[in-house]
């Protein structure tokens, strides 16, 4: 019963940095551009959101503060590079695909830069600890499992729904499905599709840079240029997994997590299996379901991947 | 018209014998002022705390034994696939000994030997033998896996150990069993859980490797390479509980959560193999051979984390002493091919 109680009570912080990136780059995408940039804007965030509690404020009273600062200043910047990957897509209108991988390239070079910089070799941070919801953590197995993380954790998960309700239930959610799907009949409604765009991407960077903020923070507490290890791509895999439904996202995270926290637990029993497919498990389950799991109902924003220009007819 | 061509004509003749002089007139200064120009070429950074700052400490430290004898030129964060241009530079630019530092580097490293057979060229970890301007070093790390094992079978309290391995090759797939042979031989009944992260750099998964094998019931752990970081501090995040960790870098006693959580620490000590690299290259000898690394001769240091020395004893330091004389004495002693993970 440990042994299954230990793989969910971990699988569920794993998943977090995941959840934020993917629940970001679906607003991306439901708006009409993809951002394969993603793994870079975390890079930036993880990096920015240690920067802060280490140059600032190491120990002390005021340590978390300076940590929640951290966790702030990685989301702004992961919002600003959003709308820089906006500029690029939206007003120069680059290949999307493209810019993405130049996003992500510059990104990862421009945080381990800085990094050397201004902090100079590995260095950890005391980062944010666990956060023990009062009675609801004591619970026998559950409270383990569900309340006994770190305050992150429990915020990306209300992301969940607040993402579900913003994107079905608001005006701004239906303009963003709008201007992904049929933007000139947005546009033909008085939406400016541009602006809609950046917006979304302004809150995908956000989320990205909170992901890679979470991360240097609360999960590693150190920050190395490439500790990101492609986390970003998982994100967005995971966006494609979950049909672009914040809910489903949030299940490709768990899968992804809980396989990852499985393999780790089953490597440490000593079973003679090679550990090379061992690590390989989390991949090969996404990409298997990603290939069973196609929902003909439920297909990719239809302007996704196009650039928005209302001088043509398309 | 003829005047200009015949006028750059002479410049371009001019320069080139100007420096194909200057490039003679090196060669014969570093003949004669007797220094050996020796490049580093790492994956990742010098201050790693790892893998990659043992191997420039290691230079640095020859540098001071040698005083004036060796220059010294690094190149950090060199994928395989750019290392080669890099290399080719330091060829260009005089150097004589090219160290690609870690087995991945090895196609590179025989392309290029073949390619300037006047310069000495070394990777590691490798056991192999080498053309005759190939150097190969190979840390017998089972020896520092060992006593890291002794220690932690020592200190545990429930006898369930961790490892947290990058991969299972090279140096670390000796540590590791290395570590499983020492903590059996102190107590047989021991179990250890060895899972590997896949990667040498992925600090993260090294840390969630660790958080699992915590939840599981283990409370003394060790890792090897720069990825271990990310397991050590995930120790510290049980500042109150009896959990620990033996490191494979003397480098993280002087972290702040080393300071907490590391009990002792090993490490490579690369200065012996620079300094007879150089040595050899004075006397003409370019390679063709190995260096193995073991505390016999020098390429091992170890030391306790004096901030803990409540929980280790002079018993244990004694014993640890006492095991490496032996080291020394009787070095490739452990048979660390022998152990099986599956039946731990």
């Amino acid at each position: 019963m440990d042994f299954i109680v230990n793989i969910l009570a971990l699988g569920i912080p794993f998943s977090v940095a995941l959840l934020l990136a993917s629940i970001g780059e679906m607003f991306n995408q439901r708006s009409g551009i993809f951002n394969l940039g993603c793994e870079g804007i975390m890079a930036m965030g993880a990096f920015i959101g240690m920067l802060i509690p280490y140059s600032v404020g190491q120990g002390g009273a005021t340590a978390e503060i300076y940590n929640f600062l951290g966790i702030i200043a990685g989301a702004l910047v992961g919002a600003l590079l959003g709308l820089v990957f906006g500029v690029v897509v939206i007003t120069f209108k680059a290949k999307q695909g493209i810019a993405g991988i130049g996003m992500q390239l510059f990104c990862v070079g421009a945080a381990g830069t800085l990094f050397r910089h201004f902090v100079g070799g590995t260095q950890s941070i005391p980062g944010i600890g666990k956060f023990y919801i009062p009675l609801l953590s004591k619970i026998p197995i559950l409270g383990q499992i569900f309340f006994s993380h770190n305050i992150l954790v429990y915020i990306a998960f209300l992301f969940v729904p607040l993402s579900v309700y913003i994107l079905f239930k608001t005006p701004w959610g239906l303009r963003v499905r709008a201007v992904g799907t049929y933007p000139r009949a947005a546009d033909s409604l008085g939406i400016n599709v541009n602006r809609v765009r950046f917006q979304a991407l302004a809150v995908g960077g956000a989320l990205a840079g909170l992901a890679g903020a979470y991360l240097s923070l609360c999960q590693a507490k150190m920050f190395s240029d490439e500790m990101i290890a492609g986390r970003g791509f998982i994100a967005v895999a995971l966006v494609y997994f979950g049909h672009w439904d914040p809910i489903k996202i949030m299940w490709g995270a768990l899968l992804f997590s809980l396989a990852q926290s499985f393999q780790l637990a089953v490597q440490g029993q000593g079973i003679n299996f090679p550990y090379e497919f061992a690590v390989m498990l989390p991949y090969v389950l996404v990409i298997l379901t990603l290939a069973f799991s196609r929902d003909k109902k439920k297909q990719e924003p239809a302007a996704l991947g196009i650039a928005f220009d209302r001088e043509k007819r398309t | 018209m003829k005047k200009i061509v015949a006028l750059s004509l002479m410049l371009v003749v001019l320069s080139a014998s100007l420096f194909a002089q200057g490039g003679s007139e090196e060669s014969a200064a570093k003949e004669d002022d007797g220094v050996v120009k020796v490049a580093l070429i790492v994956e990742n950074t010098i201050d790693d705390k790892g893998w990659c700052q043992a191997m420039h400490d290691g230079i640095l430290a020859a540098q001071e034994r040698m005083p004036g004898e060796i220059e010294y030129s690094y190149s950090e964060k060199m994928k395989p696939v750019d290392a080669g241009s890099a290399a080719r530079q330091y060829v260009a630019d005089g150097y004589d000994i090219i160290i690609g530092h870690g087995a991945q580097y090895k196609n590179l490293i025989l392309e290029m030997a073949d390619e300037y057979p006047d310069v000495t060229f070394a990777f590691g970890t490798s056991a192999e033998v080498g053309p005759e301007n190939v150097v190969t070093y190979m840390p017998e790390s089972e020896e520092t896996g060992y006593l890291s094992g002794i220690i932690a079978a020592t200190i545990s309290k429930v006898d369930v150990l961790g490892v947290v391995g990058p991969v299972d090759g090279g140096d670390a797939a000796r540590y590791n069993r290395g570590f499983v042979l020492g903590a059996k031989s102190v107590k047989p009944d021991v179990e250890v859980m060895v899972a590997h992260t896949g990667s040498f750099s992925d600090y993260i998964k090294a840390g969630e490797v660790a958080q699992s094998q915590i939840k599981a019931g283990v409370d003394v752990l060790t890792g090897s390479s720069q990825q271990a970081l990310g397991a050590l501090r995930a120790t510290a995040d049980y500042p109150d509980e009896d959990i620990w960790w033996v490191g494979q870098d003397l480098a993280q006693l002087k972290m702040a959560e080393g300071q907490l959580k590391c009990v002792a620490a090993s490490s490579y000590d690369y200065a012996p193999v620079i300094v007879s690299l150089v040595e050899n290259v004075k006397n003409g000898v370019k390679g063709g051979y190995c260096v193995p690394m073991n505390f016999a001769n020098g390429g091992f240091i170890f030391g306790f984390n004096e901030a803990l020395s409540d929980l280790y004893g002079s018993d244990l330091e004694d014993a640890i002493n006492a095991q490496i004389s032996e080291f020394v004495n009787n070095p490739n002693s452990v048979d660390w091919k022998s152990v099986d993970y599956s039946q731990l």
